[in-house]
């Protein structure tokens, strides 16, 4: 039989795609508006994330801290063993390089100052927006104050704690920068002896200067904890 | 597939020579005086954190930077700042010097006094 081309049968699929479109956008809204809580849910159980990191990376940085230290000492011990200056140099280049990574852990602009100004800044958000809530009784409001500014006391402590060891590795790895360079100008006179001396002296600066650290690297404790 | 192998090691390789670059990092120490003044500072063009207690230890790529200041709006040059490797060049900014100046730890050749070295 003779099918019109153009008509009413046509517009059917059309109906049937209007619908499905229709059902997909339900589909797709239905879920949006308990997605858009989940996520305002999220940004408040999740304000504490920011410490959090800040604590995690401390705790990181300690383990760092302590296989360096380790690599620190080693290398002390094998160049009080040598006599020759070559390999003493050597070894005091490659402790610098170890101290240079233990600064860059905890440079200004390194990822732990980083997330510690972040930490600081979400505590003080929270303390100032609960100011104007009114959600809780006094007690209450009055409990998650003083959490708040605990944690963002020990966020303040643990980036001071920080800054310390960032003054201590500076000093450490000039000390060290500075005797290479020493070092190098004895060999260029042919001062050998002279040199050796200067390495033994600067191990022994660098086994003070060690012993220092791991006490401050003991003492650092992340915050919300 | 070992064509594509053979290509994926090469872009591995080209992936990995720019990275390799990238490793060559020292620091700048910046020390203001007074202690208790307050100005911005940048390396290059990147705002250096306020600085603590006067003092900010910042990682930067090898190589000469510049230190400059905020003036008139504008950013203005201090000193250029050399980076070496594993090493720490050191600058003090006196803030009450108008205009300010660098006080290199270790300055460079006679010729280059505006110049901090490691």
């Amino acid at each position: 039989m003779f099918r019109p081309r153009f008509g009413p049968r046509r517009s059917a699929p059309r109906i049937v795609l209007a619908s499905a479109t229709l059902l997909v956008a339900v589909a797709v809204m239905v879920p949006a508006q308990p997605a858009a809580a989940q996520a305002e849910r999220n940004a408040t159980t999740d304000a504490i994330t920011p410490v959090e990191e800040f604590s995690r990376q401390i705790e990181q940085l300690k383990k760092t801290f302590t296989d360096l230290s380790k690599k620190i000492d080693d290398g002390t011990k094998s160049i009080d063993g040598l006599t020759d200056i070559e390999k003493a140099r050597k070894e005091v280049a490659d402790l610098r390089v170890a101290v240079s990574a233990l600064l860059g852990a905890v440079a200004d602009n390194g990822d732990v100052a980083r997330l510690g100004s972040k930490a600081r800044e979400r505590a003080d958000e929270k303390l100032k927006a609960f100011e104007r809530d009114t959600r809780f009784k006094p007690a209450e409001k009055e409990f998650l104050i003083a959490q708040w500014y605990k944690l963002r006391d020990e966020t303040d402590r643990a980036m001071t704690e920080l800054g310390g060891a960032r003054k201590d590795f500076a000093e450490l790895l000039r000390t060290l920068q500075t005797n290479e360079d020493f070092i190098d100008e004895l060999v260029q006179i042919r001062q050998a002896q002279k040199a050796i001396e200067v390495i033994r002296q600067l191990t022994k600066d660098i086994r003070d200067a060690s012993d220092q650290l791991k006490k401050l690297i003991g003492g650092i404790k992340p915050p919300g904890v | 597939m070992r064509a594509f192998s053979a290509r994926l090691g090469a872009a591995a390789l080209l992936l990995t020579l720019p990275a390799c670059n990238h490793d060559q990092f020292g620091y700048v120490e910046v020390r203001a005086v007074p202690t208790t003044a307050s100005a911005a500072f940048y390396l290059d063009t990147v705002k250096i954190e306020p600085l603590k207690n006067g003092v900010a230890i910042v990682r930067q790529k090898a190589g000469t930077t510049k230190l400059q200041t905020e003036r008139g709006g504008q950013l203005a040059l201090l000193c250029d700042i050399v980076v070496k490797k594993d090493r720490i060049t050191t600058v003090t900014i006196s803030l009450l010097e108008r205009p300010m100046r660098c006080q290199c730890r270790n300055s460079g050749r006679a010729d280059q006094p505006q110049s901090c070295i490691s």
